[in-house]
């Protein structure tokens, strides 16, 4: 196997819902960054109890990792206990049921009860540990549920602040009127992790979407001319009629917080993001801020609908192994015992 | 020397020079016991008996969970104590996998297995953390003559190169005194006879020699206080005492022939003094001395390295001359992977033979199996990717009337093993909120 050697790119955590195919393009635009080396994914969490969501979110983790190998293991998904399941999308059923040229399922939902599963707060304090100080990043697409208790858990604050550079929120509006269905389902968490996230905070607000509509188009040519069977076109395809372009706000997200240097978008300015009582998200300019959002820049419109289908139609490419460039063979010493 | 009618429950066989036998818990001390602070009558016992370098998963997990049906190859010489055993899968020791230190897996997955914590990657600067097992044994063992015993069967070296850079403290040790104290397991059979049965000095050679020429059992040496003993009990406790010093009996015949035996281990290798050639030998000379020293509360806590993580030894005696350790890597190759299976069996077959005789060792109410926590694991699941999580792991025994065993029991993945150290720590009486890397307690061991 070849090693890379020295720092890793940027480890990726992504906590959503998956209530909407924005999830799932966020997912494949991840693991697509990945893919270029812009990060690694580290772990997938699901803020809400619906196994049927987190087998379909297994089974893309599995599609780009590929099995466990040597010295490798694919984690289980995080999921929320508590809560309402909430509503499931045939994109997380559909592709299930979708068998190959021999009868035999493309893809197998491996998710079959909560042991299935891993605790939220103990998945990402494990996957923490394994990263570098401050190489690694949060993406949030939806009610900040998980996050809320990751700030409960025992030494998570301390160790988000070591290990995490930024969190990217896709949640809250900034167009003055909207209130965000993902703040309000969980109000009290977006206050905790506003008021207390430790890093620095970048909100994709929810006027961003509609402004980037993902080309639906490509499902059918660039997706499927890189990879036959892929779950994600697949979900994209059952999600809604086709054709049809979606909202990507979660994957706006996912694209800033793997390339933030790129200007694909503009920032505000510094400053802290409230909550009011109804979920409606206010900002205030502070020069000592850790809170800032994004605006669409129409100028870059069209480079980063290339970019996402770039990204997210590549091959799953899986992560490449790293060791400290003084590392020692991985072969125990085979030392007789002695006499 | 005997004189109360109630027997206490610290009660040994006197006799000439250092011989003390400790006793098995009798009817005559019962009354003594209502009185004392131990709850329920016997205490309950804590031992780990740890295996290396893995396991081929697809023969120790059944494909089922709940109630034990058919049992898969690997646990199957337990199938005469499935209903004294619970398996538990999925449990996860991420202090034992890299994070950010590199290679080393048997190193780190060793130091950290009861300690909790990834321990430093080093050959000089040895650093951990105090195992569980000894801070239980901090507090019950002072109830017994020895708090602890660290046990093992292969290579007790405590330095040198043993995994990539990690010092052969950690793959050769299971428990921890303290941060950079890691306690050595004692291998030699003789020596452990003499622990338990002598005033803890291990005899000189020449003492030994002198004893064996007389050829005189130790338990020649108190056989007046064994009659005075013997007439002051019941017809019960006279044939529980007489199988106990049987039992002792059979270990010095053991003792005895691993002495004489003078055959190579290996090919030009000289075989250590007293030190059975046979692993089965040496394994039930060792696990005999852990069943007397459980009955006779000599102990409650014993850990047991049956052999050094990153083991490389063959089982000649399986007709596999291979190293383990490098069998282990068997690149999914189906006649290495088979040899490994008939070594995770073999292993389970040892085991099996200990539970047994916990098992038939009668106990108040029940057997000295009923009022333990035997836990048989491993630091890596697959041997051959070097996984750290759903760890092989089973319990032996109810731990006191409170594990529901027959069973196999799944809990959510990436559960902290920790978690399971954190439950047996209150079933020993010690109760504390965090251990290593636990997130809470884990539920349901009493669930049936």
């Amino acid at each position: 196997m070849q090693f890379a050697k020295g720092k890793p790119s940027a480890g990726a955590f992504f906590d959503s819902d998956f209530a909407s195919i924005d999830s799932v393009l966020a997912t494949a635009m991840l693991f697509g960054l990945q893919g270029k080396n812009d990060c690694r994914v580290a772990i997938l969490t699901v803020s809400r109890p619906n196994l049927a969501v987190v087998g379909f979110a297994d089974a893309v983790e599995r599609f780009y990792k590929g099995p466990a190998g040597n010295f490798s293991q694919v984690p289980p998904i995080g999921m929320r206990t508590d809560g309402a399941a909430g509503d499931t999308s045939a994109a997380f059923t559909i592709p299930f049921q979708k068998k190959n040229t021999d009868g035999n399922a493309v893809y197998t939902n491996q998710v079959k009860s909560v042991i299935d599963t891993g605790d939220p707060n103990t998945l990402i304090r494990n996957y923490l540990e394994a990263q570098y100080d401050q190489n690694a990043f949060f993406v949030m697409g939806g009610p900040a549920s998980n996050l809320a208790a990751a700030l409960e858990f025992s030494g998570m604050t301390d160790l988000i602040s070591q290990k995490i550079k930024y969190l990217v929120m896709s949640a809250g509006s900034f167009d003055g009127e909207s209130v965000d269905s993902r703040i309000k389902a969980d109000i009290p968490a977006a206050r905790k992790v506003f008021a207390e996230w430790p890093t620095p905070i970048v909100v994709c607000g929810s006027e961003i979407g509609p402004n980037l509509p993902f080309p639906g188009a490509s499902i059918d040519k660039e997706f499927a001319e890189a990879v036959h069977d892929n779950p994600i076109a697949d979900a994209y395809r059952a999600y809604q009629t086709m054709p049809y372009d979606a909202p990507s706000r979660d994957v706006a997200a996912a694209l800033y917080a793997g390339r933030p240097q790129e200007g694909y978008f503009k920032l505000s300015g510094n400053g802290t993001v409230t909550v009011d009582q109804s979920g409606r998200t206010s900002f205030v300019p502070s020069a000592n801020g850790k809170h800032q959002y994004l605006i669409s820049d129409p100028a870059q419109k069209e480079k980063i609908l290339k970019t996402y289908v770039e990204i997210t139609s590549a091959k799953p490419v899986p992560p490449r192994r790293f060791k400290p460039a003084d590392a020692a063979d991985e072969k125990p010493k085979e030392t007789p015992p002695p006499k | 020397m005997i004189t109360q009618k109630t027997l206490p429950r610290r009660t040994f066989l006197r006799g000439v020079g250092s011989a003390a036998i400790a006793l098995p818990f009798l009817d005559a001390m019962a009354p003594a016991l209502r009185a004392s602070t131990i709850p329920g009558g016997a205490p309950v016992r804590m031992a780990f008996f740890y295996v290396p370098n893995g396991m081929i998963m697809d023969a120790w997990n059944p494909t089922y969970e709940g109630k034990f049906q058919e049992l898969p190859r690997s646990l199957k010489p337990l199938e005469p104590f499935k209903d004294d055993i619970l398996q538990i899968s999925n449990l996860t020791h991420n202090t034992g996998r890299a994070l950010l230190d590199g290679a080393g897996d048997h190193g780190r997955c060793c130091g950290s297995y009861l300690t909790g914590v990834q321990v430093k990657k080093s050959l000089t600067e040895i650093k951990g953390s105090v195992s569980f097992d000894q801070l239980v044994a901090n507090e019950v063992g002072k109830q017994t003559r020895f708090p602890s015993l660290e046990l093992g069967m292969e290579d007790a070296r405590q330095a040198g190169d043993c995994d990539s850079g990690y010092s052969c403290a950690y793959t050769n040790n299971l428990a921890w005194r303290g941060e950079s104290q890691p306690l050595p397991p004692m291998l030699d059979p003789r020596a452990l006879f003499e622990r338990l049965f002598g005033t803890g000095q291990p005899m000189t050679p020449e003492q030994r020699k002198r004893q064996a020429i007389y050829r005189r059992s130790i338990l020649d040496f108190v056989t007046d206080s064994t009659h005075k003993l013997e007439s002051s009990l019941g017809p019960t406790d006279r044939r529980k005492l007489d199988e106990y010093l049987s039992a002792i009996r059979q270990v010095e015949i053991q003792l005895e022939r691993a002495e004489k035996d003078t055959r190579p281990i290996e090919p030009g290798m000289d075989k250590p003094y007293g030190i059975p050639a046979d692993f089965s030998e040496h394994f039930k000379l060792m696990s005999d001395m852990i069943a007397i020293a459980f009955q006779a509360d000599q102990t409650r806590i014993v850990t047991f390295l049956m052999t050094r993580e990153g083991s490389s030894r063959p089982y000649r005696e399986l007709d596999i001359p291979d190293g383990h350790h490098p069998l282990t890597h068997h690149r999914n190759l189906p006649d290495l992977m088979e040899k490994v299976r008939k070594i995770n069996e073999y292993h389970v077959r040892q085991f099996a033979s200990f539970i047994e005789k916990m098992k038939a060792t009668k106990e108040a109410d029940g057997t000295l199996l009923d009022n333990s926590m035997i836990v048989y694991g491993a630091g890596l699941s697959d041997g051959n990717a070097h996984l750290h999580e759903d760890l092989p792991t089973l319990i032996a025994g109810r731990g006191g009337n409170y594990i529901k065993t027959g069973r196999r029991m799944v809990v959510r993945r990436e559960t902290p093993m920790c978690n399971l150290f954190l439950t047996m720590m209150d079933r020993m009486g010690v109760h504390t909120e965090k251990f290593g890397d636990s997130t809470g307690r884990l539920q349901g061991l009493d669930l049936g």
